[in-house]
């Protein structure tokens, strides 16, 4: 009977193990917000494996929690973005500004989500900017839980608590593919200010 | 010691088969989950639905662009049919017709390029018989058409245009 007993704490224990290791390496524990894992330019994470079948099956459980029908690499290559130019989090409270200039893709766009990976609840209809606005040489936008000044353009925080922002890049070129390190080279986002939390 | 040397490889075991067993079956499961959420916002089984324009409101499916109209066709060779015929009408700005398996993954894309596309999606047990046939790796998916619609403006230029879109069972 004791026999009995310590198999089954040790199965218990090892199921255990392997359901939170599992959920861990996959991205599925709750809040956690990394949808990639494959390389990371100047802090914009993707995968070039990303909706096929090639993807391991880590970064596969990944996608289908973070980013569900992602398109394979030769007609989409999706990086994510969840901290400022210093490194800190982005969150609702400051007001950013994005900027670059072209990118090596027949279009592309950048869009907000906030933590459980959904377009904040908001009805300011500035959840993304992209290159239909973004002219043939440098941008920027600013990143504001309120409208900027006139003439900007804005991607709106309001509601969004701690977010992140996906880059998409359609119909990416044969050379972002073969050498993205060397030839993407996405937008900064520098911290403008931030508001005073209450104590 | 050695009298927990077994209840050890016990656990290490169950530990390695639940790691794997999560692992392996958490796409098709969230895939399983999305299709039915899906179907429960209007999409249908082997016919295309253009979704609602996406906003925080509308939005149903996760990370879902703003920029883009969304037409969805859920299949399921196991319902109906062995063959499937798919349409997606012309359009001028940016748009693919894209397939997916019930583990989530993108075996197909093509692009519009301006241009209409017609294809014939098979079932796993049917050989692929020319370049515009195409072979599921799985009994259930869904195929997705894309079309750059960042305004309402082009979001009402694209509804139209996605009426002529087409998804039907040929033999089912």
């Amino acid at each position: 009977m004791k026999r009995a007993m310590i198999y089954a704490v040790s199965g218990l224990f090892g199921l255990g193990i392997g359901v939170y290791t599992a959920l861990a390496m996959s991205g599925l524990m709750p809040g956690d917000r990394r949808s990639t894992e494959g390389i990371e330019i100047n802090g914009w994470t993707g995968d070039l494996t990303q909706g096929s079948s090639e993807a391991s099956p880590y970064l596969r459980a990944r996608i289908a929690r973070h980013g569900l029908l992602a398109l394979a690499k030769t007609e989409a290559i999706y990086f994510v973005r969840n901290t400022d130019s210093d490194g800190e989090p982005l969150g609702e409270d400051c007001v950013y500004r994005i900027s670059g200039g072209p990118l090596p893709a027949g279009w592309w766009s950048i869009t907000l989500y906030n933590e459980t990976n959904f377009l904040p609840d908001n009805n300011d209809t500035a959840l993304s900017f992209d290159a239909t606005r973004s002219g043939d040489g440098d941008w920027s936008a600013v990143i504001s839980s309120s409208s900027p000044a006139k003439g900007e353009n804005w991607i709106s925080s309001r509601n969004a608590g701690d977010f992140d922002l996906t880059l998409r890049l359609y119909m990416p070129e044969d050379r972002a593919l073969q050498r993205p390190e060397q030839i993407i080279d996405p937008p900064k986002i520098n911290r403008l200010r931030c508001a005073k939390r209450a104590s | 010691m050695s009298k927990l040397f077994g209840p050890a490889l016990f656990g290490l075991l169950l530990a390695a088969a639940s790691h794997f067993s999560v692992v392996h079956f958490a796409p098709g499961f969230i895939m399983d989950r999305a299709m039915s959420m899906l179907e429960g916002r209007g999409a249908e089984l082997h016919k295309f639905h253009l979704a609602e324009r996406t906003t925080p409101q509308s939005q149903s499916v996760v990370r879902a662009s703003p920029d883009l109209a969304y037409s969805v066709c859920l299949f399921d060779f196991d319902q109906a049919g062995s063959e499937l015929w798919v349409k997606m009408a012309a359009t001028e700005d940016y748009a693919s017709l894209s397939f997916f398996d019930d583990q989530t993954n993108n075996f197909k894309t093509i692009r519009g390029e301006g241009q209409g596309i017609a294809v014939k999606l098979l079932s796993p047990e049917m050989p692929a018989k020319n370049e515009n046939s195409l072979v599921s790796p799985s009994m259930k998916g869904l195929i997705l058409i894309r079309r750059l619609a960042p305004t309402v403006e082009d979001y009402r230029r694209v509804s139209a245009i996605a009426e002529n879109d087409s998804c039907r069972s040929v033999d089912g």
